[in-house]
């Protein structure tokens, strides 16, 4: 291969010296400067925060997609919301049903003893008192 | 380096003839040049906040101008790689005196438009703008190599042109 960095032949002397730039045609500047004082100015410097594409489609799907995003996370927030609000209904539930069945058993234990004769703290050395209906719901 | 109108209208006093000749020599076309010289001094006039040095806005502006050539001539179609490919025929082989007269110098622009478009870049840069290989490569993203090749694919082709041409030139003055 030729070495480029080395000594040029006669054809490509002349071909270095016929390839001399050439001025752009007169009114070239003052046609340029027109142009460039039309366009829109640049703002100097970049959004550190968010720079949005300049590109009016782009920026409108850009748009859409940030406000479906908003509206998924506020839907999806409510509805975890209500989510836990049924649990903690269907749980406090569960306690009331477990709570009545557990005075039945009491009742029913203690109508047994006193058939026999026999009272709760009698039998089991401690005294146990029954909630009233207005005590149970203060002691929840 | 912020640019303001006085320093865009220096740098274009300064490289106005360096963008027109690379976009007249790669375009072939005058209008297409002075449209593409345009565009090139109005992505500088956009884009100067990011340019350091002036050696970088000649290395920057040459890039562009020889990217936005090339993209005004893929748009306009003009292709004339498969003319130029049959000049690379052994029939137009080199002959032993190749070199430019007057006659053939005056047609050089000519005949370099008929170069393939990666040949011609490379011959403008090298020849017009006296870059080197090494420089080319980098300011056009290639392997230097391939600038290499291009030069000297390039060249050959325009010898043979010339030679042809002046054959041709000789005939009709006869």
């Amino acid at each position: 291969m030729q070495k480029f960095d080395e000594v040029q032949d006669e054809f490509e002397r002349e071909l270095g010296q016929r390839m001399r730039r050439v001025d752009p045609p007169e009114g070239f500047m003052e046609r340029l400067l027109e142009r460039a004082e039309s366009e829109v100015p640049v703002k100097s410097g970049r959004s550190k925060v968010l720079t949005m594409p300049r590109r009016p489609v782009f920026r409108a799907w850009v748009g859409g997609a940030i406000a479906a995003m908003l509206v998924a996370g506020v839907t999806g927030e409510e509805m975890y919301r209500r989510a836990q609000q049924r649990k903690a209904e269907a749980a406090r539930q569960q306690f009331e049903t477990a709570m009545q069945a557990t005075d039945h058993a009491f009742d029913h234990t203690r109508a047994s003893l006193q058939r026999a004769g026999l009272t709760l703290s009698e039998s089991f050395g401690i005294e146990i008192k029954t909630l009233e209906p207005q005590e149970k719901g203060e002691a929840q | 380096m912020q640019i303001d109108s006085i320093k865009f209208r220096n740098l274009v006093e300064q490289h106005q003839s360096m963008v027109f000749s690379i976009a007249l020599r790669v375009t072939g076309e005058f209008g297409v040049a002075e449209e593409v010289a345009q565009d090139a001094f109005l992505e500088l006039h956009r884009s100067s906040e990011r340019l350091e040095s002036e050696d970088h806005v000649r290395f920057w502006l040459r890039r562009v101008t020889v990217h936005r050539a090339t993209d005004a001539l893929r748009s306009r179609a003009r292709r004339p790689e498969s003319a130029a490919e049959e000049w690379m025929d052994e029939q137009h082989s080199e002959g032993p005196g190749a070199g430019l007269d007057f006659g053939i110098v005056a047609r050089l622009d000519e005949l370099l438009r008929t170069l393939p478009e990666a040949m011609r870049i490379a011959v403008v840069l090298r020849y017009q703008e006296e870059m080197l290989p090494d420089e080319i490569a980098s300011m056009l993203g290639q392997p230097v190599a391939t600038v290499k090749s291009n030069l000297q694919r390039g060249l050959q082709l325009l010898r043979r042109k010339a030679a042809t041409t002046m054959k041709e030139y000789v005939r009709a003055e006869i």
